[in-house]
């Protein structure tokens, strides 16, 4: 290891590049077993009874590298159990997500630094989902929220736990709790919102009863699911 | 000196969904071209100087540039072409781009062909694809498909404005019913049924305040018009062509959460708009397509509009960041049903995306055809009957839109 990266200084001269080549020395693979890269296959086909339409199936299925380059901060403190957020030095806007160049035109794109943020988040808005992708769908009722970590300009969007769904309100103060560190993956789903602790629900009205009406069913109908 | 934009003539595909939608691309694109040349007999495939394509999303077509198929099939090599790709602004994306292509001078009559093929994988990996259009390292495994970024702005702005849930479903109901007029609409073709505020309420839970009938349809379907300088509209259509006297177009976050505190915002508008709630780019857009079209009272000076209805909450969010309506009288407009087909300015007659249907590339264009058609007087003649007709419509507006309010186009356009 030591002596790839004493080769890489002693080339780094020799060639002309944007930015030295990394070296990656952890590497882990969590794919499910049933995914894999088969590439394009013609699977089956139906054809109409008048035998004037015919439908065929393609199947393809696709490993995408996202390389996160200069956002890769972010994305391994979470790994670490740390929310990353950036902050400009010219104009102190602070940010999560990260942005690695100032939004405002006056700061010239300036390079933006990395700042660790504390673990603690407002509600700026919500939503119940009752319905969503493939993925996620066990997971229904899912309360997502667009929360403001302290310090940053922006809301970033993640789910809410340990709450009724009726209950979730804006303004409402948050802490950022982590999955154990051997469950994570460098995603933002390594980390959730939970109600910080001194926080309690506010009394049972209509608009908590409307939800209810509305998300009951949802909790039956993902018990039917496989 | 720039050349005045046209419209001449367009058609779209039946929108539909599934095993009823059989079309392919190419097959429907030729359909559409043989639509307009019936109704326009003077014009013809060999007057396109450039044909624009408007697609969004090639996850769906299984084929990379997929355009080429339809330019080929069409028989016209040699034409120049290219593909705009916006979002769900990609058909206004397209018109702006020919409109700016006649203006120029550059060039003379330019078509446009949309299209999107959503059928060709499961509806929940539908939904996936169309998440793919956020920011995937930050949004797409946090539950997140569009429906629920829309619901989390609708159910703040809502509180805010002081709508409630019966109040955008009365949208819904309108987009639907209009749609039950008209025999290319999605809806007609297959719930074909009238609803009510009830049906929506009841209707299952998509995203809090969000329910299933509060939301457009996914669909395959295909779209074709014809844009061009107004020498040519009055050689080919001289009693029935259109002029797009207003064009805007304006830009916003893909996160909605970076609308906070953005400065490009900030420097316009003031501190604290847009927030999470107020779509921007729309108001942007349409402060430049009134201004470019002399428009003072949008409420008063335009008669009627197709826009972009993803979701009931959003078309409500719309009717405000056009100017129709503000803070004290949103709510009110929307009870007093001002948008309906009896209301003092209709919007969405041909059902809107939640009624007729929402092929991404091909559906900016499809809400320009009945904007086009509602002007032409051909509503008649294209619809089941004279429900959908706005009496003596003289200018309507047009309104695509992208992301979560990321890309977004205004249009208005005039009868001649
Ligand atoms: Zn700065």
């Amino acid at each position: 290891m030591t002596q790839d990266i004493q080769m890489k200084k002693d080339t780094k001269h020799t060639k002309k590049k944007f930015a030295d080549e990394p070296v990656f020395t952890i590497k882990k693979e969590y794919r499910p077993k049933d995914v894999r890269e088969t590439g394009l296959a013609f699977v089956g086909h139906e054809i109409s009874e008048d035998k004037s339409v015919m439908n065929q199936f393609l199947h393809y299925d696709q490993l995408y590298t996202i390389r996160h380059g200069l956002n890769s901060r972010f994305f391994i403190g979470l790994l670490d159990g740390k929310i990353m957020g950036t902050r400009c030095p010219k104009c102190g806007d602070a940010w999560v997500p990260v942005r690695t160049h100032c939004w405002n035109l006056d700061c010239t794109l300036s390079v933006t630094e990395w700042i660790e943020m504390p673990l603690l988040a407002t509600v700026h808005t919500w939503t119940i989902a009752g319905w969503s992708g493939r993925s996620s769908l066990k997971r229904l009722p899912i309360v997502l929220v667009y929360a403001i970590v302290k310090g940053s300009k922006v809301a970033i969007a993640n789910e809410l736990h340990g709450v009724k769904p009726w209950d979730v309100e804006f303004e409402m103060p948050l802490k950022i709790v982590f999955k154990p560190k051997e469950e994570r993956i460098g995603a933002v789903t390594d980390f959730h919102f939970e109600p910080a602790d001194t926080w309690k629900p506010s009394p049972w009205n209509k608009e908590k009863e409307r939800i209810k009406e509305l998300v009951d069913p949802v909790y039956e109908w993902v018990k039917t699911l496989k | 000196m720039t050349e005045k934009v046209c419209i001449i003539g367009g058609a779209t595909t039946p929108f539909d969904y599934g095993p009823t939608g059989f079309e392919s691309i190419e097959g429907g694109a030729a359909e559409c071209v043989k639509e307009t040349m019936q109704d326009v007999p003077g014009f013809s495939l060999r007057d396109l100087d450039l044909i624009i394509y408007s697609h969004f999303s090639v996850h769906f077509g299984h084929q990379l540039a997929p355009e080429w198929i339809i330019h080929d099939h069409l028989g016209l090599v040699g034409l120049p072409h290219f593909r705009v790709e916006n979002g769900g602004n990609t058909g206004g994306s397209a018109l702006y781009a020919a409109a700016l292509a006649v203006m120029s001078g550059h060039h003379d009559v330019v078509g446009i062909a949309g299209w999107e093929t959503m059928d060709s994988v499961a509806q929940s990996q539908g939904s996936e694809f169309i998440a793919m259009a956020s920011d995937i390292r930050y949004e797409l495994m946090v539950g997140g498909i569009y429906p629920i970024y829309y619901a989390a702005m609708a159910n703040k702005w809502m509180k805010e404005n002081h709508v409630t849930e019966e109040d955008v479903a009365r949208i819904a109901v309108k987009n639907k019913n209009n749609a039950m007029e008209n025999p290319k609409a999605q809806w007609y073709r297959n719930e074909h049924k009238y609803i009510t505020i009830d049906d929506v309420m009841n209707s299952r839970l998509i995203s809090y305040p969000i329910k299933k009938y509060d939301c457009c349809l996914m669909s395959r379907g295909v779209a074709f018009l014809v844009v061009c300088s107004e020498k040519y509209a009055k050689k080919v259509n001289p009693d029935g062509y259109v002029t797009v006297d207003g064009m805007g177009l304006s830009s916003c976050t893909i996160r909605a959460g970076d609308r906070l505190n953005n400065p490009g915002w900030t420097e316009r508008y003031g501190p604290g708009y847009p927030g999470m709630t107020e779509f921007a780019a729309c108001r942007n857009s349409a402060e430049q397509a009134y201004k470019m079209a002399g428009i003072t009272n949008p409420l008063k000076e335009i008669d009627f509009g197709e826009i972009h209805d993803a979701f009931s909450t959003s078309e409500a969010q719309i009717y405000k960041a056009l100017g129709l309506a503000d803070k004290q009288s949103i709510a009110q407009f929307l009870r007093d049903e001002r948008t309906s087909m009896h209301g003092d300015i209709p919007m969405n007659p041909g059902g809107g995306l939640l009624g007729y249907g929402h092929p991404v590339g091909a559906t900016g264009l499809m809400s320009i055809i009945e904007c086009y058609y509602q002007l032409a007087g051909m509503i008649p003649k294209k619809h089941l009957n004279k429900k959908t007709v706005v009496p003596d419509a003289a200018c309507g507006i047009v309104n695509s839109h992208a992301g979560t309010g990321t890309s977004i186009s205004n249009f208005i356009i005039r009868r001649k």
